[in-house]
């Protein structure tokens, strides 16, 4: 049966669970998802506050989460490579990851821990098709032709991560990664690491679209950016052992 | 000596001064100065001693001797700039790294203060004396 059903077996499973949520200025929103987290899931809640300028970390530990303060903005992907960090420091079994913006919904990372289990994946990202703009399908079929990584919206935050894919993502290799995209996607497949990607309900975000897919220029660096991570990573995917 | 050579060594000379000064207030990291010495002497050389020059475009085969000091200049000019950039990506990674990891310590820094509050107040804490002399 699956290695990690022990986890959720024992009663107090919940101590090797960490759900991180990297946050930067989200003081509006970051309070209500952690009492939320804490409602739906148990275990630890850790806010990664990306050097905030607002009180998004007393939020935070108001809510009841350990709150981790970055001196220097890293972005998204340092934010959630720095929980990932605690999480093997602390020699958590699994981690979950979810944006602090109120786009994913706390009640549904049980169901997707289940997917996860069901799926004998290492990893599962939570995507939502329905909602990914057309010029985000393009660049998934693309990136999906180059890489063969099929992910639909690769660049969710949404996962649940296994001891093995937290222990590749928090080395070094993975630091210079700028987004949470196919980069780690590709990091993961190298190590011989199974992902599975689990449809989820989730809201738009509260400042409109994606971050990365907002404007034309941002968008053109952005695709340059990923395509020669994905050239340059071809070989290196080869090498590993191949999912 | 011509007005070129002497052009060249004057050139040359101010810069191995400059590059033997930086090292000297600790401005210059140790291989760098390795590098800027290298150029420094080099100029000098190829400056002083402009039959070196043709010898070079005897040697490598360029018929016209006067663009090998801009080749070469241009070639270093360019692994200079890899390097630097090499070196970069090193210190981003290694300040990245860092940033994560004072974030952790803090936390459980603090998370050890909230639990064993007395014991981090210096109260019963040992001086341990040092030495009044160093050499660094």
């Amino acid at each position: 049966m699956r290695v990690y059903n022990w986890i959720f077996a024992v009663p107090d499973y919940a101590a090797n669970l960490l759900t991180i949520i990297p946050a930067r200025n989200e003081a509006a929103t970051v309070g209500e998802i952690v009492r939320r987290v804490r409602a739906a899931v148990g275990g630890d809640v850790l806010v990664v506050n990306d050097a905030s300028d607002d009180e998004t970390s007393a939020q935070a530990s108001n809510a009841g989460a350990t709150v981790l303060d970055l001196p220097l903005r890293l972005g998204a992907w340092g934010a959630a490579q720095t929980g990932l960090r605690y999480a093997r420091r602390n020699r958590y079994a699994v981690a979950l990851t979810l944006d602090a913006d109120g786009q994913h919904h706390p009640e549904e990372l049980p169901r997707l821990v289940s997917a996860w289990l069901a799926s004998g994946a290492n990893v599962a990202i939570g995507t939502y098709p329905q909602r990914l703009s057309k010029a985000k399908r393009l660049a998934a079929r693309y990136f999906h032709l180059i890489t063969g990584i099929g992910v639909q919206d690769f660049t969710s935050g949404l996962r649940v991560y296994d001891r093995r894919a937290i222990r590749a993502l928090a080395a070094r290799e993975a630091s210079l990664l700028d987004y949470q995209d196919l980069g780690v996607l590709m990091l993961l497949r190298s190590h011989g690491l199974k992902l599975a990607e689990v449809p989820t309900p989730m809201s738009q975000r509260r400042n409109g679209g994606s971050r990365v897919f907002s404007s034309w220029p941002t968008v053109l660096r952005y695709m340059l950016h990923t395509s020669v991570l994905c050239f340059a990573q071809i070989g290196a995917v080869r090498s590993g052992t191949r999912a | 000596m011509n007005a070129v050579q002497l052009t060249a060594a004057v050139i040359g000379a101010l810069l191995a001064g400059t590059i033997l000064l930086l090292v000297r207030r600790t401005h210059l990291h140790g291989s760098y100065a390795l590098w800027w010495f290298a150029v420094a002497g080099a100029i000098l050389v190829l400056g002083v001693f402009p039959p070196a020059i043709d010898w070079l475009g005897h040697v490598t085969g360029i018929h016209y001797p006067p663009v090998i000091p801009i080749i070469i200049g241009i070639g270093m000019i360019l692994v200079r700039l890899l390097t630097m950039d090499i070196g970069r990506s090193r210190n981003e990674r290694q300040l990245r790294r860092l940033t994560q990891k004072l974030a952790i310590l803090e936390q459980e820094l603090a998370q050890l203060r909230r639990d064993k509050p007395r014991k981090f107040s210096g109260k019963g804490a040992k001086v341990i004396p040092m030495p009044k002399s160093g050499d660094g």
